[in-house]
Order: structure tokens, then C-alpha cells, then sequence
């Protein structure tokens, strides 16, 4: 398997403290990776320094996506590539429409892969069945962007754009907080639906309960700042178990 | 017809036209106690007044039209009505119950020189549209309209301007709206402006009487100087909602500055300015509530946030309150700054590009004023004239779902 993201050596700081400290990780085509870890690992500035996050400054190493470097690429450049963060807290936009911004981005990307636009009706309708597919309220399409939403509807609207946007590589950051039991299960559904053996995902977690629903084919321990261990699926039943402070005796 | 020189206005000259009726005597009273308004005065003081009250102004030709033409709307030409749609009551007259307590000098000064004053009498709902056209380069234009809103009678009206020819005028004009008890009145004000156009000093007077609604949004758009002053008196019940947008560009100096005073017990404001400032532009939002010892149980609200888009722009926000009671409720605040990064972000990450990001986050900051207008009608107008200014001169394109319509519409300048 090839890999489609290699992360060689990454430190990275943010306002001016260093959290990434070498960090060296592959992502396999096709697979999911789920990273685990303590508070303050360093866990959510890995995703930002995948997206090209202002808050995160590169001081060394870098990020090797399709193979070609991305870490001097813009944020929009490398979401039109394929990446896709979904946010732990999507920021709430008073007076931008939902539908119309998500229609923005998906004829942009469209425009970046030499395909048509897609029309006001051709694109309502796709957005209205997988709105439907997320079972969430069709009202949130006309509603401005994730204001007033409950944390598991903007989660769910987080979904709907990846739905949408199609992406290559999925980084769910926290993806399960803040959701019950039925959100949980409709956002894993989303996400299992996206599966199909070319997409890759990185799911970054505290718990082991969003594990349960998209099975991971790599479990990575991210600690101060570096990946300190790589196993397969078991790994979670372990740190369940034994918590991250074993890791350290072991 | 004699040049009209502002700073140099005899007191002589003025107690000449105070002669006509008490009312002129009132306002030549006034204007003599506040003076022309110069550099120093405190309602101009962000605002370039020197350069107009230097100038000797040729005063405008007020033509009086053979006939009057049935329209639509009600269309003022050079302060004359030109045409008015049927059954509407208008009349003139050079007799007003003036507002002595307006702080504006240029108030005074319309009532003073701007002649008969056109008095619009509403005695049931309507909506109705006035048109202001101005067609006298370089000239000094003075005229007053005055409303009057019966008892529970609604009335929405839709105030546009159009400069044919008017390069370099001064406009000294505005409304004198008497908001009987029980009514409920909708004004909006929809001006652009473009450098070198017309300077417009509008003054603007809220008589708002016992559980009478008043409710005044200005939209002020472009690259050209105005100032529009606002006084507004509440009395018991009474309310006014005061919503300002303003988008200046190049090197336009344009705002509010407003006085509300609340008089009776339990009367409501809420003023709320939105202005986004590109290039050299300065915005202006100088803005006093009074609540007055018979003002108890007042609620008044007022807020400013100002987006600068360039280094160059720069915000004049001063939201204040004076109180004289305990209980009440009230509050003010004044932010000004850049695009918010994280939204910025958040739009980037989904491959929308940062030029786009930032147009999208501009109309959505100006949507919030835009999208509590009541009538749809008037919405999809401000939203033309909107996105006309911020799109430029030639073609826009209406962003499709920004406010819900789901289309495209193209525009020319003419339009």
C-alpha cells in the first residue's frame, strides 16, 4: 500500500511554544489511522498543521501529501487537493448561508478538478438527500453557518460538507464530542459511507468510543509531541486498560 | 440670486428671515446660538466641514413644474415635487412645529433657507417611495419635508436619491417625521454616493409620540462625503429602532451622528451601526442617548462594529449614554477590527478562495442590517444597492442564496 501523506521530522510550534518535536508518521492509502493521546500531546496541532492552520508555525521537517510537499501550500489549495478537516469546534458564521457557502465550496472544487458547476437545483437536490441521509433538520440548509447549532448539529453539518466536498484525506478531529448516542451513530454511518478503499482517514480521539463504530486499521500514541507507539486495532483495548501512562513504564 | 455665504451669514441676515412667522423666528434663534457649524463644532468634528462652509455657494434654482405628474412614488426634484402618486396629501407651507432642542445647526439652517417646506400628511397605512433627485452642479440645494403620521395609522417608506447632474453640490435638506400616538412608521434610506457627487447634510427629526413605533435605517454606500444628523424624542411607550450601514471606500468621509432623547417613562431605543471601511475611508458614528429624570423604565441599546479593510480606513465610533434615573436598562459598546481569522479560516479549509472568503464575510456582516427589513421588496433593493457599491460600477453579480433568491441577476449602472 502506498502511502498518501508521509510526516517527516515535523516540529512545529504555536505562539512561539514548540508541541510538535519531530513527529514522523505515514498515512496508508485507503486505511484509517486513529491517533490517540493524553491532553496537550500535541493531538489537534497535528491536524492544524496538516490544513495550513495560521495558529501553527512549521520550524522544521515537513508534510508530504500525493507526493509533493504541501506545508508552504494555502489552506483553500490544500482542501482543493483533498484535504479535509472536521473541526472539533466548527466556528459559527452569523449572515453566511449555509447552503449557499457550501455550494461556493463545491463548485470550487469542481472548478479545480475541470468539472461544471453544479446549478442551484442540481446542487439543492444533492444536499437536500444527504441532508436527509444525516437526519438532520432541512431547515439548517437556509440557516446562517452553524449559528445557533447544537454541537451535534454542527457536527453532523461538518459531516454533510465532507459528504459533499468528497475529500481524499479525512482528519476528524474529536468528531465524537459533544454527541449522544444517536449523533454518534449517524455521523459514523456518514463517515462509513465514505469508505471505499482509497479514502483515507485520520481520527484523532481521546476515548475509544467513536472506535467502536469506524474501525481503525492503525492505532498511532501521540505523547509530547511525537508518535510513541504504532500498533494495530488491539492498541485500544490496551490503553483502555493500562492508560497512556503505561506506555512510559513499558 | 445672491451667493450664499455660509461662514460669513449675518446675524442680520438671519434676523431678516426670522421675520416671516414664529417658527423662522425659532429657528433664526437657534442657528444664532449654534452658529455655522466650522471645524470646532462637536457634531462635525469627524467630518470635513471646512472646505463647504468656506465656499460661497450659488443657491439652486427651485423650479416649480407646469404640471405635476401621477407616479408611483413621490419624486422631489431639486426640492420641488415633481411628481406624486394620487391621493396622497401634500401641501407647503413656511410654518412647522420646529424642533428647538435639535442639535445641529444645518437643521435650522434648511428651515431658515430652504423656503416653503413640503408637508406630507399620512392618514392611513401606506408604503410609500420618495424619490430625490438633484440636478445643479456646484449649486447649494436647502429644502425640508415634513411627515405627518396620524393616530394608528402604519407607514413604510422608501427613501432612494438620484444625482443627474449634481457634481460638487451641497445638499442641506431632511425629513421632520411626526409619529403620532399609537403609529407604527418604517423609514429607509438608501443613498450611494460617488467622489466628486453631491455632499449631502441631512437632518433628520423624530417626533415620537405615546406608544408610537419608529423605525429608521440608513444605508450609505460609496465614495462620497455625507453626514446625516438624527434626533429623535421618545415619549411614553414610544420606541425607535435606528439601524445604520454604512460602506465607505476611497476616500469618503461619511456617518451618523444622533441624539435620542427619551422623555416618557417606559420608551425603547435601540441603535445598531454596522460600517465597513475600505481604502482611505472614515465612517463616523458619534451617537448620544439621553434618558431624562421622566425617562424611568427606559431600555436603550446601542452598539458599533466597524471592519477595516486596509490599513488606510479609519472609524470615528462613539456610542454614549447620559442618564439621569435608576431604573432603566441600558448599554452601549464600539468594537472595531479586522475580518475575523478563524471564520476566514474556516472558509479557506473548505477550498473557497481568501479574496472570495472575505466578500462572503462582508456581505454576511452587512446581511444582519439588510435582513430585518420587514418588506421583502425594500430588502431585495437594499440588497441590489448593496452589492451594486461592493461589486463596482459596471456588473455585479448577486451572489445567489447570500440573501435567499437563488438566482443570478446582472446589473448595469443605469439600471
Amino acid at each position: 500500500m502506498s502511502a498518501i501523506m508521509k510526516i517527516e521530522n515535523l516540529h512545529a510550534t504555536i505562539g512561539g511554544k514548540e508541541i510538535l518535536k519531530g513527529l514522523n508518521l505515514d498515512l496508508e492509502e485507503g486505511k484509517v489511522h486513529a491517533i490517540m493521546g493524553p491532553n496537550g500531546a500535541g493531538k489537534s496541532t497535528l491536524s492544524k498543521a496538516i490544513v495550513g492552520h495560521y495558529d501553527v508555525k512549521i520550524t522544521d521537517g515537513d508534510i508530504i501529501y500525493k507526493g509533493e510537499s504541501i506545508v508552504d501550500m494555502e489552506p483553500e489549495e490544500r482542501a482543493l487537493e483533498g484535504i479535509f478537516l472536521s473541526f472539533q469546534n466548527p466556528v459559527e458564521i452569523p449572515g453566511v448561508n449555509n447552503a449557499y457557502f457550501l455550494r461556493t465550496a463545491v463548485n470550487a472544487k469542481r472548478v479545480h478538478e475541470g468539472k461544471e458547476e453544479l446549478n442551484a437545483a442540481q446542487f439543492l437536490r444533492l444536499m437536500k438527500e444527504l441532508v436527509n441521509e444525516l437526519g438532520m433538520k432541512t431547515e439548517m440548509i437556509n440557516r446562517s453557518l452553524n449559528e445557533g447549532f447544537s454541537g451535534g448539529e454542527k457536527k453532523r453539518n461538518e459531516i454533510l460538507q465532507m459528504m459533499m466536498l468528497q475529500p481524499e484525506l479525512i482528519i476528524l478531529d474529536e468528531i465524537d464530542s459533544g454527541l449522544d448516542i444517536d449523533a454518534l451513530r449517524a455521523v459514523s454511518e456518514g463517515i462509513n459511507k465514505m469508505k471505499d478503499g482509497k479514502r483515507s482517514f485520520l481520527v484523532i480521539t481521546h476515548y475509544s468510543r467513536i472506535l467502536d463504530y469506524i474501525q481503525p486499521d492503525y492505532i498511532h500514541v501521540l505523547k509530547d509531541g511525537a508518535i510513541v507507539k504504532t500498533a494495530g486495532a488491539e492498541l485500544v483495548a490496551e490503553l483502555e486498560e493500562k492508560g497512556y501512562a503505561a506506555l512510559e513504564e513499558a | 440670486m445672491r451667493p450664499v455665504d455660509l461662514k460669513g451669514i449675518s446675524g442680520k441676515r438671519i434676523m431678516e428671515l426670522s421675520l416671516a412667522n414664529k417658527s423662522m423666528e425659532r429657528a433664526a434663534k437657534r442657528l444664532a446660538e449654534l452658529g455655522i457649524p466650522d471645524r470646532k463644532s462637536e457634531e462635525y468634528r469627524y467630518f470635513d466641514i471646512e472646505p463647504l462652509m468656506e465656499k460661497e455657494w450659488e443657491p439652486a434654482v427651485k423650479r416649480r413644474p407646469q404640471m405635476i405628474e401621477r407616479a408611483h412614488r413621490l419624486v422631489i426634484t431639486d426640492g420641488m415635487i415633481s411628481s406624486m402618486p394620487e391621493g396622497l396629501e401634500v401641501g407647503c407651507s413656511d410654518t412647522l412645529d420646529l424642533d428647538v432642542s435639535h442639535f445641529d445647526p444645518m437643521y435650522y439652517f434648511g428651515h431658515l433657507f430652504g423656503g416653503d417646506i413640503l408637508q406630507i400628511r399620512v392618514k392611513r397605512d401606506m408604503k410609500l417611495e420618495i424619490k430625490h433627485i438633484f440636478t445643479q452642479p456646484g449649486k447649494l440645494l436647502t429644502y425640508r419635508v415634513a411627515i405627518y403620521v396620524d393616530a394608528n395609522v402604519k407607514l413604510g417608506i422608501y427613501e432612494s436619491f438620484e444625482a443627474e447632474e449634481a457634481k460638487n453640490a451641497l445638499i442641506v435638506s431632511g425629513i421632520d417625521l411626526f409619529a403620532a400616538r399609537d403609529s407604527r412608521v418604517a423609514l429607509y434610506k438608501d443613498q450611494t454616493l460617488f467622489e466628486s457627487d453631491y455632499t449631502p447634510l441631512f437632518s433628520y427629526r423624530f417626533k415620537i409620540d405615546g406608544n408610537a413605533e419608529v423605525k429608521f435605517a440608513s444605508f450609505d454606500m460609496g465614495s462620497g462625503n455625507g453626514l446625516q444628523t438624527l434626533h429623535a424624542q421618545l415619549h411614553e411607550n414610544s420606541s425607535i429602532l435606528s439601524d445604520h450601514l454604512l460602506y465607505a471606500v476611497e476616500n469618503a468621509r461619511r456617518g451618523t451622528v444622533s441624539k435620542f432623547v427619551h422623555i416618557g417613562r417606559s420608551s425603547q431605543s435601540r441603535q445598531r451601526a454596522k460600517s465597513i471601511l475600505a481604502d482611505r475611508a472614515r465612517g463616523i458614528f458619534d451617537a448620544l442617548i439621553k434618558v431624562e429624570h421622566s425617562g424611568k423604565y427606559t431600555k436603550a441599546h446601542q452598539n458599533s462594529k466597524a471592519v477595516l479593510l486596509d490599513s488606510g480606513a479609519y472609524m470615528a465610533s462613539k456610542p454614549q449614554l447620559e442618564i439621569y434615573i435608576d431604573d432603566l436598562e441600558a448599554s452601549h459598546g464600539s468594537t472595531t477590527g479586522q475580518l475575523d481569522e478563524k471564520e476566514l479560516f474556516y472558509l479557506r479549509s473548505r477550498g473557497i478562495a481568501y479574496e472570495e472568503a472575505k466578500k462572503m464575510l462582508i456581505l454576511a456582516f452587512a446581511n444582519e442590517i439588510i435582513d430585518s427589513i420587514d418588506d421583502e421588496n425594500i430588502k431585495e433593493r437594499i440588497h441590489s444597492s448593496f452589492e451594486y457599491s461592493y461589486y463596482g460600477k459596471n456588473i455585479i453579480e448577486c451572489i445567489q442564496t447570500c440573501h435567499g433568491c437563488e438566482k443570478t441577476v446582472t446589473m448595469s449602472q443605469n439600471d
